[in-house]
């Protein structure tokens, strides 16, 4: 399925995205994949030493979510610029208290077409997106820019 | 906090070829997959890959980031070269910029620098000061293209 541009249009709102309660082992899973050992996101004794009270979800792992909301809608060849800023740390679920952690730990991404123009020859949409967890805190926002065929 | 005479250093360049297990393995990470089968099919799967219009299976669009941790001696080593401490780091900004696709296969070369460092807030006040360091990657395939250009923000608290 391809989007095409003549498709879209400006306050559209993207298909939006809701991932699975971040779990511990995914921010392993995470690391490992990404390189990315910073024991922030692993090691709760580094994490209590610099006053945290837990680990962290990689900001980029929330990024990547971002990343999968964007290419479930549009092929990611067509990405052009992707940019966030970071707003708020998120903890994962706690596994021993499933019910009352996952609302943290689920992150949901939302988007809407703000513009659409031409650049390069190309036809192009940017769209602003922001992620947020089920509780309303808000994890990052941002834009990509798509060009469409 | 990081060292303000680095501002304008360059790093070593590195070059690292992009393994296709290395992709899967991203993309279950960010799809939250236990499974490998259960990823997209453009990340496992070479003839969808072609079908869908790259040259072998492509990256997922944050895969860039592991390029820093893979080279150069990862997040750690980074952190040193800039003076920077880890106990007070937070990533606060990433952007990309992409110009052509990055596949499996490809060797890719990172050029990376510091492009700002500044202070903002006000010095003295706890929570209200923080450091920026910015680093900016160029990542240039095998075949001398520019491919991607990545802007890391990065504060101390």
């Amino acid at each position: 399925m391809t989007i095409n541009f003549d498709e879209v249009a400006v306050g559209d709102a993207i298909p939006s995205y809701t991932a699975a309660p971040i779990t511990r082992t995914q921010l392993v899973r995470y690391a490992g994949a990404s390189g990315d050992f910073n024991p922030l996101h692993h090691d709760e004794t580094f994490a209590r030493m610099i006053g945290m009270d837990n680990v962290i979800v990689h900001g980029m792992f929330i990024m990547g979510i971002a990343g999968e909301a964007i290419t479930s809608w549009i092929d990611n060849k067509y990405l052009r610029k992707f940019s966030v800023h970071f707003l708020s740390m998120t903890q994962t679920v706690n596994l021993d208290d499933f019910e009352n952690t996952k609302g943290r730990a689920t992150i949901t991404v939302r988007g809407k077409v703000i513009e659409k123009y031409e650049e390069n020859g190309e036809k192009r949409i940017r769209c602003d997106i922001i992620a947020q967890d089920a509780q309303g805190s808000r994890k990052l926002t941002g834009f990509f820019v798509a060009a469409l065929p | 906090m990081a060292d303000k005479s680095k501002l304008g250093m360059e790093f070593p360049l590195y070059s690292i070829k992009v393994a296709e297990n290395k992709i899967v393995e991203f993309a279950a990470a960010v799809e939250q997959k236990e499974d490998t089968d259960h990823i997209k099919e453009i990340y496992r799967d070479v003839e969808a890959a072609k079908n869908a219009g790259y040259e072998n299976i492509p990256i997922p669009p944050t895969f860039p980031t592991s390029f820093a941790f893979w080279t150069g001696g990862g997040l750690l080593a980074t952190i040193k070269a800039v003076g920077a401490d880890l106990n007070k780091l937070l990533h606060s900004e990433e952007e990309y910029e992409y110009y052509a696709p990055i596949c499996a296969g490809d060797v890719i070369t990172r050029k990376m620098k510091v492009v700002d460092m500044y202070d903002r807030g006000r010095p003295g006040r706890k929570g209200w000061h923080v450091q920026v360091t910015i680093l900016e990657t160029e990542l240039i395939n095998q075949r001398g293209e520019l491919v991607l250009k990545a802007r890391t923000t990065f504060m101390e608290r």
